[in-house]
């Protein structure tokens, strides 16, 4: 009697559960066969909703999810790092030498044909100049990214591609054509240099309004890991791929100061801090599950290697120019003894709204396998979007939030700093300033929170902290975002003069 | 003072480039063989070897290039009556040292530096290098050298011929046995970035060959196994995929096709699987080729059968000239390794085959 009564006492005591990411979505891990080595290079579905997964040590697997069984597609690719299902019978894989079209012609479920698509561009047996891709735009070009060599290895005693001392220098280098490049290869099979100025772009994706993404990571020139709205003949900043820009001078572009550079780079849309958000982005997906999986339907999704955390983006137009926010997906997630893992290089939706997710060290920080997370329904409090003002920032949330934490300012912290384009590896954050909130004002909807900021500076990264906002029982699952303001609103400009 | 003798110990100990000087002697047991045939070295070592023959016939000591006993061999044969005044030791880069021609009693001494690896030695006098060889391995790691027993390194007439068709699932590395023909795109020493390395089946480990994407050639083929891919596969990628077997050919020219007269440009289109054999497709001066590459039925030796789109244009095909090889051609006349193909040929083969 006493033990029923301090039990029932104990449950009422108790608090209630905590309203976590893992009450909305759940995540499994995905058996794989015995003997696979599972460094996931690239996932995609089929249209018949069989996954096809590629790996480190150059297989090309296809599983079913119905059936639950693997099966071998091709095998013998060197270290692809890309995949893009064009039917149940066709693959492109990008490996290191080449984009390369799989098919199964003679209906047997296995490929029988690799043929070349793309490899119109150098290797010089360096370790790092991995090549990622493909993605497709609506107009059926593809777009894949060629990594930059590195310092931490040679090169071999036979190239292929011309080669150029001149990209030779430096810690990332480009001594063959086109590394540090995106690429763009039509439907008519013409192979055309894109864009320059990457160093590690492992991540590509077309967002939901047709833009061509593209993600590069910390290192020299990159004070932190971005993202870049990539468009045709733009510099985007890493220097060495300029040796193979048309018309550019017989120079190593590391004899050019830092200010000549960056009068010459286009600056990413949206910096992703190294500190929070991302050490090394990863691949770029778009939800197109419209509501399968959840109230993020039309958002891009982003990969990352180091933190257990995915991330979504928050674009903002402002002059016609990108630029906009970063806020993790997922933090901390998992129950049930399966956390989500770190190394989450490749991303892929199934038909059924479900993210896969592929795993991978690849010689650096990481872990191996597959993963799929499922919206179990609900809303989750978070950020839908965060946008500039001529006097502060918009946010808007997933559902209305409580009006007594919303409008109360000490709710908000605001602090900004830039980070150095130079040289040199990474960038600490620079001349870091708290920003006071002056005014915090909701929409007659209780969805948007309208803040006034004592000032707007542009080239700089405004990080947000959140803490206490709730919806009722709910509170908000991320509580950081970070905006890279580039530009000011137009409006804008006058009060800040 | 003490304490400086053991730091100076130290360091001479854990230093990696730290050369060390080792001193064997190896002397000769009889029926052709080295009385030591397995020789255990630290990385980086300089080693010298002083070969004392026993036996009632000469003999020479040679230290080759990993992978590189048969073809060096293959090389002394085919010196021919010029092989005695060169001690039967041919020059090429395979060679890393060697002794003179050594009568019995007599002795003579080497000196080679091994990095890492595997590191052959052979009796290069005419029909000594089948039987009469060894190993030397620099290594940190002498435990996960291969037993003696079934050491492919080793001359062993006992041991059985295998078929090479098929390695178990958990030694291929993959969710399924290696099965050959096998087809493995990696990084490759004296081959372009762009290696394909190909296994084919057959006895006694198979043949093996790779194939240059860049360059679209035959670069060299081997016997005895296919690949060894435990370094390429560790970490970021950076080091070669190693031939498992002795390299018996190289293509030691520039590509082999020419067109009418024209500067040969060259690209590279892909394969197609036919029964697991990787038939490529290249374009020579935008004349499209195909070439399959199957093992000879029996004996060491490759069949190349290449398929051509028509053309008006004349087509030669230059073979490489190397002593222990030989060619047959399907068609045309071979002359100077040159085959220039009638008009109008659709098919043509080429067969290469040890002497």
């Amino acid at each position: 009697m006493l033990l029923t009564l301090l039990t029932s006492l104990w449950f009422w005591v108790a608090p209630a559960p905590a309203d976590t990411i893992s009450d909305y979505y759940t995540i499994e891990t995905i058996p794989t066969p015995p003997g696979l080595t599972v460094e996931t290079g690239g996932l995609t579905f089929l249209p018949d909703g069989r996954l096809a997964a590629c790996f480190h040590r150059g297989e090309v697997m296809l599983y079913n999810p119905k059936t639950k069984t693997w099966k071998l597609f091709a095998e013998g690719l060197h270290d692809p790092l890309g995949i893009l299902a064009i039917s149940n019978r066709e693959l492109l894989v990008m490996q290191r030498p080449e984009l390369t079209r799989l098919t199964d012609t003679d209906g047997d479920g296995v490929a029988d044909t690799y043929e070349t698509v793309a490899d119109q561009f150098g290797m010089s047996g360096n370790y790092h100049e991995f090549a990622f891709g493909p993605v497709r735009d609506d107009k059926g070009n593809l777009y894949i990214s060629l990594n930059t060599a590195s310092n931490g290895a040679g090169i071999r005693a036979e190239l292929r591609g011309q080669y150029d001392s001149l990209g030779r220098p430096g810690r990332m280098y480009a001594c063959v054509p086109y590394r540090g490049w995106v690429m763009k290869i039509t439907p008519d099979g013409k192979v055309k240099p894109y864009a320059s100025g990457f160093r590690s772009p492992n991540g590509l994706g077309i967002d939901a309004q047709g833009r061509l993404l593209v993600t590069d990571n910390q290192g020299d020139w990159l004070g932190t890991s971005k993202l870049y709205n990539v468009e045709e003949g733009k510099f985007y900043g890493h220097p060495t791929s300029l040796v193979w820009r048309p018309g550019f001078p017989d120079i190593d572009p590391l004899t050019l100061s830092p200010q000549t550079l960056d009068s010459m780079r286009t600056v990413e849309s949206i910096a992703f801090p190294h500190e929070s958000m991302a050490h090394s982005p990863t691949q770029l997906v778009v939800d197109r599950s419209q509501g399968k999986f959840g109230p993020f339907a039309g958002q891009t999704f982003v990969g990352e290697m180091d933190f257990p955390h995915l991330l979504r983006v928050l674009p903002d137009m402002v002059d016609g120019q990108m630029q906009g926010a970063c806020i993790p997906f997922f933090a901390k997630g998992g129950s049930g003894g399966t956390p989500l893992r770190i190394g989450n290089n490749r991303l892929a939706f199934a038909p059924d709204g479900s993210l896969w997710l592929g795993q991978t060290d690849h010689g650096w920080l990481g872990d191996r396998g597959i993963q799929r997370i499922r919206y179990t329904g609900g809303t989750p409090l978070d950020i839908l979007a965060m946008t500039l003002t001529s006097t502060g920032f918009d946010l808007t949330f997933t559902q209305p939030v409580d009006e007594a934490t919303a409008r109360q300012l000490a709710n908000y912290q605001l602090r900004s700093y830039y980070y150095e384009y130079h040289r040199a590896y990474g960038s600490p954050q620079k001349d870091v300033q708290t920003i006071p909130v002056t005014a915090a004002q909701l929409s007659p909807d209780r969805r948007t929170v309208s803040l006034t900021i004592a000032q707007l500076h542009p080239k700089r990264i405004y990080e947000l902290h959140l803490t206490n906002l709730t919806a009722g029982p709910k509170k908000l699952m991320n509580p950081v975002i970070c905006y890279t303001l580039n530009r000011l609103r137009p409006s804008a400009v006058g009060q800040t003069n | 003072m003490h304490t400086l003798l053991l730091l100076s110990g130290l360091l001479l100990t854990t230093s990696a480039w730290a050369q060390r000087d080792t001193t064997i002697i190896i002397t000769t047991s009889g029926g052709l063989q080295f009385d030591q045939k397995r020789l255990v070295v630290k990385p980086n070592t300089r080693l010298h070897l002083r070969f004392l023959n026993k036996d009632d016939m000469a003999h020479n000591l040679v230290v080759t290039r990993p992978n590189a006993r048969l073809r060096v061999v293959e090389f002394a044969l085919a010196l021919g009556d010029k092989g005695p005044a060169m001690h039967h030791v041919p020059a090429m880069d395979d060679v890393l040292a060697h002794t003179v021609s050594v009568e019995p009693g007599n002795t003579d001494s080497l000196t080679v530096n091994v990095a890492d690896g595997a590191y052959p030695f052979v009796c290069t006098y005419p029909g000594h290098g089948a039987i009469m060889y060894g190993i030397i391995y620099a290594t940190n790691e002498p435990g996960k050298l291969p037993d003696p027993n079934t050491d492919r390194n080793l001359p062993n007439p006992a041991r059985v011929a295998e078929a090479g068709m098929h390695q178990h699932a958990e030694a291929s590395g993959h969710p399924y046995s290696l099965t050959l023909p096998a087809v493995c795109r990696t990084f490759m020493a004296d081959c372009g970035p762009a290696a394909i390395a190909v296994g084919l089946p057959g006895t006694d480990g198979g043949q093996s060959y790779v194939f240059d994407a860049g360059s679209c050639r035959l670069r060299y083929a081997w016997s005895g196994g296919f690949v060894d891919n435990t370094e390429q596969w560790d970490g970021k990628g950076q080091r070669f995929t190693t031939v498992v077997g002795d390299i018996y050919y190289r293509d030691t020219d520039g590509f082999p096709w020419r067109v009418g007269t024209q500067t040969p440009i060259v690209q590279f289109k892909g394969y197609r699987l036919i029964d697991r054999y990787p038939e490529f497709r290249y374009l020579v001066n935008g004349v499209e080729i195909r070439e399959r590459i199957r093992p000879r039925a029996a004996g060491r030796g490759l069949i190349r059968t290449f398929t051509i789109a028509p053309t008006r244009q004349p087509l030669t095909f230059m073979a490489t000239a190397q002593p222990g090889i030989q060619y047959r051609a399907s068609t045309g006349r071979l002359q100077n390794n040159q085959v220039r193909l009638p008009a109008g040929t659709r098919q043509f083969s080429l067969t290469l085959s040890t002497l």
